[in-house]
């Protein structure tokens, strides 16, 4: 038997050929700092050093390890930190951490080697970018990962000194921090779920006989609805749980399954056809692809809706622009836009590891909701509520994708209750990028009309919205809240076809409603002969974004903008604005707890981070009501046994939890000097140390309480500006949402500069400015890396990523991180953040959410930028090099 | 699964990076042959006649910090510079690199049958081929997926393998005209990849992709020219990510001969190099991207007037 040194340790690799290293250092030795996420060599998490070379350990026979030294992230820094540890902690390099292992393996072999040949010298941020080009972050903490290298090997982090603004940050850069994939509890099975290899079928029988037969099958459970159909590639049917990962697989290859195949239809264009086959007969209903609530609406064919309820003198908005039309109105600007499927790509893929205890459920899983999800898992399993425990110490990103009951979640309770073990059910990387959700794709007709005394007159959206079996988008309804008009025709349609459905995504319908609308304003400015900017802050009435039009009037860039039309040659540069908002949510009932244990001050509510930072806010804003520093707080959260904390979706965490902590910290405050008998010391540098470390075991808890509308100065929530169908959809989400829509619009407003290859159809951002207001930055380092994150995904979402499926079987062929392209770190512009925090005096602490509004306006702000360099206007994103090839040949041709 | 197992045919394995996400997703099932590997195969020698020999266990990572190689074969050395992540660099073989199988998604799905899996047709020419070929020559619509491959080619190397000691480069990928990716046939293994001797020249590689870093080219071209008295005396093209083999783009090199760099040679040469070009509905793109990579290319060289 061969063996290697693992971190210094011998240990042997086992015998099978097919061993890959990374499965040896996860499930053999423990070392589950090393991630797998591509399992195809493209993402670079599982990276190790092998005789101090970086390799990808996912694609790495065991066997090739023979006779070697390998060094994993436990074994980088160990006893002590590696200076690129502490810059990646001290810069905030990191987000949801999934990654941060293979980036900190590659980095600190890039160190050493640098600082061997150039002392202390900085790399360029080319030499970073293709140095670190093998990892992908889907948080896209790039900006401040370029920032940690280049400091770490000019020797700033050399000395001893560890700190971060991230509370967890050291046990994500040392590969300690647990994940619900690296839970392993004794006698642990392993899940598989057996997938439908047809777009449209019966299953007419289904024989687990010879699964349960092989040695190691523990159990193995149907998952078909009641009308036994599967409408798409890659529908669950069964589910087995096995020993091990290839027992599992070879269970699921042994159940024996007829189907009766069906007609199909696959993709929106197909399935709007009057003769294509309809996906929805009979009782089925389809999935809801977004956070609302489904309510009734027509079909005719493959096509819901439509779906008017935003509309505002809908039949003015449409008598009025046909007018335009039939008399060739100078000022009408019309357009049909297109945008493509994202995918979340969280790079932990949706996974929960279920485990009974007599009646006790205790289930790890990676999820966006501990406290909704514990309730929702007691009533679907009959289970009491107190007998549910959800636990997410950690999550591996999320993105909308990770908000509700998930299948992952209910096959592992349905296993591990059928095969009496604990189980566990990670999706694969292909089951991630198929199955799993994403940003639905749409296809949006934006109708403009400014009137004679330049006013915005009327606007008219019509979006068909392309979600496979899933329905509910939302995208022409959300122009209600922005540039208020006479009269607003707001349309919105879904088109099923026999494909996976979509899910929330971060912002969900508000990027690509931005994207048409954004750009249609744009069109207008041109028309009327106004800067585009000037033109936003007299049809924008809000305050908010009149302050951001005001920051981005000032830049640079903006105001050395060239005409479209005198731009020639190879690279064209150019600018382009566009703005957006979100709703400012929070979560009722959000309760959190502050105690005293032990002479420490600890802060306690049932949130999740999935890499937003929730934890260290909670931190900081105690840290900072009691004058103390973030590391002297103990923060728990990620476990549903906590008091009811918000789920992370809708931008809402900050805005829920920071509120009721303050006024906790006011109740803790009164009860210590209570016990004290006398007041925190005048002058004291740090009055409340002393007598929080002399207390006794105190507990104190609050709850969100409404804001103080008399601070609002006139904002109001923006559904009251949307009349009497606003008021009836905030009742909805108090009611069944438990969420409430705040006063005042979270907004951002975004100034891009491009450079344009008309020759290799590419595009490099060069820069982009974003300006945002969501009030008081709670927590300002990573409120920078939320906004820099938010405007690179947006960039992914206009430039590179578009799913890609085979139009007659509906397999999905985008199914792995080679093909489904998001950004690397060498993709990443100069990113300036600008935030105004004023706007939000009215919520106890002043902050909102900055998770969605700051990525709604990015691939429109792009896309004015292009037009501006080209003098052509993109429509469709990505705007892969393909079809930007395709618009200069139809431009020049024009 | 042994029944499975022996319909498969049996695979040599290298580094495995190719290899390992064949195995994991199913694709590959046969037997695996990892290799004994001789000292020579891992080393890089120069003959009397300054000619290079690169043993097929060289990695990717040795050839592209190899200062002799950067010297004597400038767009070879790029081109292994260029291709792929760091991490894969540092073990992936330059055999390994040559033999590798198609990235097509439709080969790379274990549920999706295809004319280089024994399938009857090719699911990719109806259907989504985005990334396929824009020069139609066989039945199956991917590109090739070797850089080195197209470099070697550049460079009318020779493959040394168990059975054959001068396999050349075109011989060993073919004309595209069937669906095997290689002519290596079972058992036949790379040993050696024999370079020419060295000139003076000028080489290039470039790729065209949609991001920076780290994707399969759409497109790449590897150029190797000299000029001399302002005229170009030797000229070799190959264009990869276009067709089912790298391609020698012999039209343009005809026009290139003898002539000064200049923007209508250049022009010209483009029109030569697709004159033959067969695109498939959704690959036209490549046709303008090829010309980019020329004009970006032969640019460089454009003699002042």
């Amino acid at each position: 038997m061969s063996s290697a040194t693992f971190n210094g340790r011998t240990e042997s690799l086992p015998a099978d050929a097919d061993a890959l290293l990374v499965d040896v250092l996860r499930d053999q030795l423990h070392l589950t700092g090393t991630k797998l996420v591509c399992g195809a060599g493209v993402c670079g998490a599982c990276t190790v050093l092998l005789d101090g070379v970086p390799v990808v350990s996912c694609l790495l026979p065991a066997k090739a390890a023979a006779g070697k030294s390998i060094t994993t992230v436990e074994g980088i820094g160990a006893p002590r930190l590696h200076p690129m540890q502490k810059a990646f902690m001290a810069l905030d390099a990191l987000q949801c951490g999934f990654c941060t292992p293979g980036f900190i393996v590659e980095a600190t072999a890039f160190h050493d080697l640098w600082r061997a040949a150039h002392g202390a010298a900085t790399p360029s941020r080319d030499v970073i970018g293709a140095a670190l080009s093998g990892h992908l972050c889907r948080c896209s903490a790039y900006d401040n990962i370029f920032r940690a290298v280049s400091e770490a090997c000019a020797g700033r982090y050399d000395g001893d000194v560890v700190a971060s603004p991230r509370v967890e940050a050291r046990d994500k850069v040392t590969g300690a921090a647990k994940y619900t994939v690296d839970i392993k509890h004794d006698g642990q099975l392993e899940g598989l779920v057996l997938r439908s290899p047809h777009a449209h079928a019966r299953i007419t029988s289904i024989d687990f006989a010879p699964a349960l037969a092989i040695p190691g099958v523990k159990a193995a459970i149907d998952l078909l609805d009641s009308d036994r159909e599967v409408r798409f590639v890659g529908q669950q049917i069964a589910a087995v749980a096995a020993i091990d990962r290839s027992t599992a697989a070879k269970g699921l290859a042994a159940i024996k399954i007829a189907y009766s195949v069906l007609p199909s239809v696959i993709g929106a264009d197909a399935a709007r056809h009057a003769s294509a086959p309809l996906v929805f007969t009979g009782n089925a209903t389809p999935a809801n692809a977004s956070e609302g609530t489904v309510m009734r609406a027509r079909w005719k064919g493959n096509v819901r809706g439509p779906t008017a309820a935003f509309s505002q003198k809908k039949k003015k908005a449409r008598a009025w622009i046909a007018a335009a039309r039939a008399a060739g109105d100078p000022r009408l600007v019309e357009g049909t836009y297109r945008t493509s499927i994202q995918q979340h790509t969280s790079l932990e893929p949706h996974a929960a590891v279920a485990r009974f205890d007599g009646d006790r459920l205790t289930i790890h899983v990676s999820t966006q909701s501990v406290f909704e999800l514990a309730g929702k898992i007691a009533k679907r399993f009959k289970l009491d509520r107190q007998n549910v425990h959800i636990v997410a110490e950690h999550v591996g990103g999320g993105f909308g994708s990770k908000g509700t009951l998930g299948n992952e979640t209910m096959i592992a309770i349905q296993l591990a209750r059928s095969a009496n073990a604990p189980v566990r059910v990670v999706f694969d990387r292909d089951e991630e990028l198929s199955v799993a959700g994403y940003r639905p794709g749409a296809e949006i007709q934006v109708s403009l009309l400014p009137g004679a005394d330049g006013a915005l007159k009327a606007l008219s959206m019509r979006a068909h919205a392309d979600a496979g079996t899933g329905v509910n988008s939302m995208i022409s309804g959300l122009a209600r809240l922005i540039y208020p008009a006479e009269a607003k025709d707001l349309v919105d349609f879904d088109i099923v076809s026999n494909l996976p459905p979509g899910a929330p995504f971060r912002g969900p319908g508000g990027p690509p409603m931005a994207f048409a609308l954004e750009q249609a304003i744009d069109d207008a400015a041109l028309r009327l002969e106004l800067d585009p900017i000037v033109l936003r802050k007299r049809w924008d009435t809000n305050q908010n974004r009149q302050r951001l039009y005001d920051w981005a009037q000032g830049l640079e860039c903006w105001r050395t903008i060239a005409k479209p039309a005198t731009k020639t040659g190879r690279y064209r540069r150019g600018v382009g604005v566009a703005a957006g908002y979100w709703l400012y949510l929070w979560q009722l009932n959000t309760k959190v707890e502050l105690s005293v244990v032990g002479g420490r001050l600890s802060a306690s509510t049932a949130v999740q981070d999935i890499g937003t930072g929730i934890r260290s806010v909670i931190a900081d804003t105690v840290a900072r009501e009691f004058g103390l520093e973030a590391h002297e707080i103990d923060v728990r959260i990620g476990s549903s046994n906590l008091p009811e904390g918000p789920t992370s979706g809708g931008s809402r965490t900050t805005a829920s939890v920071v509120p009721p902590l303050i006024q906790a910290a006011d109740k803790l405050k009164a009860e210590l000097n209570k016990r004290a008998g006398r007041a925190p010391k005048p002058g004291s540098n740090a009055p409340w140390r002393d007598l929080i470390a002399a207390s006794p075991d105190l507990r104190v808890t609050a709850q969100r309480g409404e804001d103080d509308a008399s601070l609002a100065r006139g904002q109001r929530s923006l559904l009251k500006d949307a009349g009497w169908i606003g008021t009836i959809f905030g009742w909805m989400m108090r009611r069944f949402s438990h969420m409430a829509v705040g006063a005042g619009a979270p907004s951002s407003v975004q100034v891009v500069e491009v450079e344009v290859d008309t020759w290799l159809g590419h595009v490099r951002v060069v820069q982009v400015h974003t300006g945002i207001a969501v009030g008081r930055v709670a927590s300002m380092p990573l409120a920078r890396g939320q906004a820099a994150g938010s405007i690179i995904q947006g960039l992914g979402y206009a430039l590179y990523e578009c799913r890609e499926v085979d139009p007659k079987s509906g397999v999905i062929l985008t199914a792995g991180l080679e093909d489904y392209r998001i950004p690397g770190i060498a993709d990443t512009p100069l990113i300036d953040v600008h935030f105004d925090e004023g706007g939000f005096d009215h919520v106890l602490g002043g902050s909102v959410g900055i998770g969605e509004v700051a990525t709604v306006p990015t691939a429109a702000a792009l896309a004015n930028a292009v037009y501006n360099a080209i003098g052509l206007r993109p429509r469709e994103i990505p705007l892969r090099p393909d079809r930007l090839l395709s618009l200069l040949e139809k431009g020049s041709s024009a | 699964m042994s029944d499975q197992t022996s319909s498969f045919p049996a695979e040599f394995r290298a580094a495995g990076t190719d290899l390992s996400e064949r195995r994991r997703s199913g694709v590959s099932r046969g037997a695996i042959v990892d290799i004994d590997v001789a000292s020579a195969m891992t080393e890089i020698t120069w003959d009397e006649t300054g000619a290079g020999h690169i043993g097929a266990f060289v990695t990717i990572a040795a050839i592209a910090a190899d200062a002799r190689i950067a010297l004597n074969y400038p767009a070879f050395s790029a081109a292994a510079a260029g291709l792929a992540t760091p991490q894969i660099r540092n073990v992936a073989t330059i055999g390994g690199n040559l033999a590798q199988r198609s990235r097509c998604w439709y080969y790379r799905n274990p549920h999706v049958a295809c004319l280089k899996k024994g399938g009857p047709t090719c699911p990719a020419r109806d259907g989504n081929h985005l990334y396929g070929v824009a020069f139609d020559l066989g039945p199956c619509v991917t590109p090739h997926a070797s850089t080195m491959a197209a470099a070697i080619l550049a460079y009318d190397g020779t493959i040394v393998t168990t059975s054959r000691p001068m396999l050349q480069i075109r011989n060993f990928l073919g004309d595209g005209s069937s669906a095997q990716d290689n002519s290596l046939v079972p058992g036949e293994l790379i040993t050696t990849i024999q370079m020419p001797p060295p000139v003076p020249e000028a080489g290039f590689y470039k790729r065209a992709i949609s991001r920076t870093h780290a994707e399969w080219p759409l497109v790449e071209l590897v150029t190797r020219l000299s000029i001399a008295d302002g005229k170009v005396r030797t000229a070799s093209l190959v264009a990869g990510g276009i067709a089912p083999v790298p391609l020698r783009l012999s039209g343009a090199e005809k026009v290139l001969l003898g002539s000064a760099i200049s923007a209508s040679t250049i022009g010209d040469a483009c029109s030569a190099a697709i004159a033959a070009a067969k695109p498939l509905p959704m690959t036209v793109y490549k046709l303008q991207l090829l010309r980019g990579l020329m004009h970006d290319v032969l640019g460089r060289l454009e003699s002042n007037p």
